[in-house]
């Protein structure tokens, strides 16, 4: 079979997950590599202590093998999310986040917790942040035609999470037209 | 030459090398250095804001997710396609000479297992991509048959496959159904009539799709309505009026 | 709501049956109608599937009646409460609401009314529909009383197929994203 039927109807939050880990992030090695040529692109050297950036990918694998402290991206501590949730919930267009923050945001939160400032409240404030977006999302639906619908600034994760749902609505009241 | 030497030689190759991956901390390439647009002219003036770079894996990526959400077959990324593999081949190449060496490193194993991790990962994305666009092959077979124009968009190959998967299909109506029916109901290619759906299935592009536009640009639906698409911006339009975007690159979709 | 050539959907939505004013006589043909009667006669009304009443119709044999689906206590009904109505009770079994009220249109004169009958109840439910989809898959498996009791519960039952499967569209995406988020909290413990 070419596709299979999970695929067909969406593409699902692990392959959303993949894409996000070829994104760059801030690393402090703890092992000396030479500058080497991967398929993506050329990363190192690794001279430690000295910050590089590496693809989110490999750097979980280093943290892994506790080769790397990981740095938390700018957006990712808890003054800048507490920022961005009292602008969500206090204007009506969504709040300009990095595209990809709900896959990255779990991903170094499962690996490198120990690295980040207050993890259980980061995860707190993630949720937040996600549920009052998601009610903003189902708001927007009032507006729902036939052609077109602009939802600037809704992340890959939230997009992924109605798309079914919104094409097929989008397709019903086509065919509902005279 | 030694394995170390190969990795080496494989770094300053990918260095002078064009067309191969050039990461971040490579200089940036011009913007007609990307495949699609190798064969349009400079214009004379500063055109408004190129488009970001991407490193061959990345246009892999996006032109994988926009085959996995359009309704349609994209045009084949045959040659990125088959660079990207040689690649992949060269990596596993470098990889085999590594692992057998017995001089190698604990750094230089973490090395190796970090090449090993990237090559499964775009592994992936080739596989998906392509499988991503048999499917539709397969689902639309009878359609790109007799359409000219879907066919300049697949390689020779998928042709063929598209070709033997309507066949067999229509073989295998034919012989459980079409051929106990009389002669003038046995056809698959009938004519639809005021209400009726064509009986060969075809691609629906009116169908919706999330466009993310890599720069500013205008799109116009089926109705002939003009959609301002901002750069940067996310609309949620029907496939039609972005198609030519999309296959140009202005527009991706996610 | 499938136009697909071969969607069984589609096919079987086709056999709601529509009521039909005859204005000619039609001997021998009186089966049609399910009753025992051997012919049709002028002015008699028959019970036929969508997919006769087409040619029926569009022939000029007959005139269509607007099936009470559509008639005007669920008209006022619909503009009124919009939630609180039972689509999946106004159609037989298989309740395609909307796709009988699009065929139907399809025999109208006067499409636009129809059409926008159709799509504003459909716009109106729609945000409820997704409401208590991402609810329930909030909820989990477990979650059988969700919602916020009888009324949401009315109105699940109440939905029609396409409303149906719009609700698990969105059911099954908040579940993917759900179990995505947990497969992380699982790994961590």
């Amino acid at each position: 079979m070419s596709l299979p039927p999970a695929l067909r109807a969406s593409v699902t939050p692990p392959e959303l997950e993949l894409i996000a880990c070829q994104e760059l992030v801030e690393i402090i090695p703890l092992i000396a590599m030479e500058k080497t040529a991967f398929i993506s692109g050329a990363y190192g050297p690794l001279r430690p202590p000295h910050k590089a950036r590496i693809p989110i990918w490999m750097a979980v694998n280093l943290k892994q093998k506790k080769k790397c402290h990981i740095l938390a991206p700018e957006w990712l501590t808890v003054e800048y999310l507490q920022d961005k949730i009292l602008q969500e919930t206090t204007q009506d267009e969504f709040t300009k986040l990095p595209f990809r923050f709900a896959e990255i945001s779990r991903v170094l939160l499962d690996a490198a917790s120990d690295d980040l400032q207050n993890p259980d409240k980061l995860r707190s404030l993630l949720k937040d942040l996600r549920e009052a977006r998601q009610a903003k999302a189902r708001a927007g639906l009032q507006s729902l035609e036939h052609s077109t619908l602009g939802l600037s600034n809704l992340s890959a994760m939230e997009i992924n999470e109605i798309r079914p749902f919104f094409i097929e609505a989008m397709a019903v009241l086509g065919q509902l037209r005279p | 030459m030694s394995g170390v030497d190969s990795w080496e030689a494989e770094f300053h190759r990918s260095k002078t090398n064009a067309n191969a991956a050039s990461g971040p901390s490579a200089p940036r390439r011009a913007p007609s250095a990307l495949l699609e647009r190798e064969d349009q002219p400079m214009p004379d003036f500063l055109p408004e804001e190129p488009l970001p770079d991407e490193t061959p894996l990345e246009q892999l990526t996006r032109h994988w997710m926009n085959e996995r959400h359009a309704p349609d077959i994209l045009p084949a990324q045959d040659v990125l396609l088959s660079s990207l593999l040689d690649h992949i081949r060269r990596q596993s190449d470098t990889i085999q000479l590594l692992r057998g060496d017995p001089s190698t490193s604990e750094e230089e194993h973490i090395r190796i297992m970090l090449a090993q991790t990237e090559v499964e990962r775009v592994k992936f994305i080739v596989r998906s991509y392509v499988r991503t666009r048999l499917y539709k092959i397969e689902t639309y077979a009878r359609y790109i048959i007799a359409n000219e124009e879907v066919q300049t968009r697949i390689t020779t190959a998928e042709r063929d496959y598209a070709s033997r998967h309507a066949h067999l299909i229509d073989r295998h109506f034919y012989s459980s159904v079409l051929q106990s029916l009389p002669e003038s109901q046995a056809g698959l290619d009938d004519i639809p009539n005021f209400i009726m759906p064509p009986m060969v299935t075809e691609p629906d592009t009116t169908r919706a799709v999330f466009a993310h536009a890599r720069k500013g640009t205008i799109a116009r639906t089926p109705e002939g309505k003009t959609v301002d698409l901002a750069k940067g911006s996310l609309t949620l339009l029907s496939f039609s009026a972005v198609s030519d975007l999309v296959s140009s690159g202005d527009v991706q979709l996610v | 709501m499938n136009d697909d050539y071969f969607s069984i959907d589609a096919i079987l939505a086709e056999n709601q049956k529509v009521g039909c004013r005859f204005k000619i006589d039609i001997p021998d043909m009186g089966h049609l109608g399910g009753g025992g009667e051997r012919d049709i006669a002028w002015s008699n009304t028959l019970q036929l599937p969508i997919w006769l009443v087409y040619t029926v119709v569009l022939s000029d044999w007959a005139d269509m009646i607007m099936p009470p689906a559509f008639g005007n206590k669920v008209r006022n009904a619909l503009k009124a409460e919009p939630c609180s109505v039972r689509l999946a009770s106004l159609v037989g079994a298989g309740g395609l609401w909307y796709g009988f009220g699009k065929t139907i249109m399809e025999l109208l004169v006067d499409k636009k009314e129809m059409s926008e009958l159709l799509t504003n109840t459909f716009r109106k439910r729609l945000v409820e529909v997704i409401d208590q989809a991402q609810h329930f898959a909030a909820l989990g498996p477990a979650g059988g009383t969700g919602g916020s009791g009888d009324s949401a519960q009315s109105f699940r039952e109440g939905l029609d197929g396409t409303e149906r499967e719009l609700f698990a569209l969105a059911q099954e995406g908040s579940k993917r994203m759900k179990r995505w988020y947990e497969e992380g909290e699982k790994a961590r413990r």
